[in-house]
């Protein structure tokens, strides 16, 4: 029975989605053994490619560690430059703000990414490691103009500044979602990370928030009614990607079981009802995605040299 | 009273249950029996919920969690404060759509282990002690429940043993703190991420065991709920 449960399952799966289909595919990898051959062909063509299969879930501690500490230095140093505590900012902080709120919320963030940074630095160093050499920042993403730049107004224009912030907050809450199963078997590191992540996601709200007061549309949390703020065609768009997912997995009577928020769940309460896509767009709203540590590093790509 | 009708179908139940030659206690061990889960539902007796010390009694606390919330939001869209502007009032109706998706989500999880299914009625909860006529007592409550949704999942992740739920439960927890920041910030600019809920040395958010949040919903929910099992969970 379950074979067929998890058959039924990596048939639903958007196989685009790599953060979905990460789980089964190991599941269905350790049950290879129990399959008969004569339906091995059918579920191999279902799963990831096996370059790609093969560099899953190998990560220690110590990597969940490193990445995090990785994107916690790479807001801090983008947050300090806005604020003129580190060169390469807006020639007045003060003016590129506008406003004291903006400026105090910014200060706020800062702080919060300069402990987490110092934190998670200190639990690399106590795990038995070496800190990396921090590289080279350029937050227009052009990589020191080894590429055409994402946002070259970023230290000079405040719209531009809030979409990356927005960009790297929202990313930084599914980076520390994904690592957490990494530290699951650390109480210590594991609560310290969902706490450092339920800050991140306070930062991204605001953010959104600020924007919003700003004249843009977006919510304070994650809605495909936002208006887009990457570029198409840009490798950033992973972080948006993954927000629209509506499908959700739990295990009931031992069968994985797809949530039917789109069918018979009683989540339709407004008056007026919903439309079903209006409902779907609220269901994706409602949870916050992961990203794997491989996309997390292709967004600090974007902005490291 | 709510509280007392509540009490009433119980002790009715109650009665019933003596009359069949069973304590509620012994009863809620046969209905757990019957589940073909390893895990036992949390048991209710007259006038307390008692959790479990697993997995589901984390979801039975989350899903009272997600309850106490769609139910209050649900009461402000029905009624909204005179001063409520347009964008207010599409925020809470997005609140309420959020919290009555997580608390069907929750329910679908739990399945036949959903606390509810034993009790004779749903639970009527109790939000006399915030001022829903107006916007800022409104944002008040808001950010009151929030900041506890928050802390209490914060604090239930490292009690969960089972990675997928651990996922789960993260997915639905930083929602909520987004949550907690909009609504913070609207009671009061400024305070999206203040010194009350963000540790001001180390930049962590707040956290609490089932025990302190159960203390904190105490006023909301009319029943004692016993949360030792799930707070000595690690």
């Amino acid at each position: 029975m379950d074979f067929l449960h998890l058959l039924a399952r990596l048939a639903t799966l958007d196989t685009d989605n790599t953060a979905l289909t990460q789980a089964p595919r190991r599941a269905a990898l350790s049950r290879l053994g129990q399959a008969g051959t004569a339906i091995l062909p059918a579920l191999l063509t279902s799963l990831a490619t096996p370059a790609e299969a093969g560099k899953k879930d190998v990560r220690t501690r110590l990597d969940a560690l490193k990445l995090i500490l990785k994107l916690e230095n790479l807001q801090n140093v983008f947050y300090s430059r806005a604020l003129g505590l580190l060169p390469g900012g807006p020639a007045n902080p003060t003016a590129f703000f506008g406003t004291t709120a903006i400026k105090a919320a910014i200060q706020t963030m800062q702080s919060h990414q300069a402990q987490h940074a110092a934190l998670y630095g200190q639990l690399v160093t106590n795990a038995g490691s070496t800190l990396d050499a921090m590289p080279n920042y350029d937050f227009t993403g052009s990589r020191n103009g080894a590429q055409a730049s994402v946002y070259p107004d970023v230290y000079t224009n405040l719209d531009t500044f809030l979409k990356i912030a927005q960009l790297l907050e929202d990313a930084s809450v599914q980076t520390y979602k994904g690592q957490a199963a990494f530290l699951q078997s650390d109480n210590y590191l594991l609560e310290t990370t969902v706490r450092a992540h339920s800050t991140e996601a306070r930062h991204a709200a605001q953010i959104r928030t600020m924007r919003r007061q700003r004249g843009a549309t977006v919510k304070s949390w994650v809605s495909a009614t936002d208006t887009a703020i990457v570029p198409t065609g840009s490798s950033l768009n992973v972080v948006y990607t993954t927000e629209t997912n509506i499908s959700q997995y739990v295990t009931l009577n031992g069968a994985v079981t797809r949530v039917p928020f789109d069918s018979t769940l009683p989540i339709n309460v407004g008056t007026p009802a919903l439309s079903a896509s209006a409902l779907l767009a609220k269901v994706a709203e409602a949870f916050d995605e992961p990203i794997e540590a491989v996309t997390a590093e292709s967004v600090l790509q974007v902005f490291t040299y | 009273m709510h509280l007392t009708s509540f009490l009433e179908r119980t002790l009715q139940r109650r009665s019933f249950l003596r009359v069949a030659g069973a304590t509620a206690a012994s009863s809620a061990l046969v209905l757990a029996g019957c589940g073909s889960d390893d895990n036992p539902k949390p048991t209710n007796t007259t006038a307390s919920l008692t959790f479990s010390s697993n997995d589901n009694g984390l979801l039975n606390f989350a899903y009272l969690l997600e309850q106490i919330e769609a139910t209050f939001y649900q009461k402000v869209v029905d009624a909204f404060p005179s001063d409520f502007t347009a964008e207010d009032k599409a925020a809470f109706i997005d609140l309420r759509d959020h919290e009555v998706i997580h608390r069907e989500f929750l329910r679908f999880a739990l399945g036949g282990n959903a606390y509810d299914l034993s009790l004779p009625g749903a639970i009527i909860f109790n939000f006399s002690s915030f001022t829903l006529t107006t916007r800022a007592g409104v944002y008040a409550a808001a950010r009151t429940l929030e900041d506890i949704g928050v802390a209490a999942y914060n604090g239930a992740v490292k009690r969960i043993s089972d990675a997928g739920y651990l996922a789960l439960l993260s997915k639905l927890s930083s929602v909520e703190a987004r949550h907690a920041a909009f609504v913070r910030e609207q009671a009061q600019p400024g305070s999206f991420a203040g010194a009350d809920v963000i540790g001001t040395t180390d930049g962590l958010d707040i956290v609490k065991t089932p025990m302190e949040v159960a203390a904190l919903l105490a006023p909301i929910v009319p029943l004692t709920l016993v949360t030792d099992g799930l707070t000595n969970l690690s």
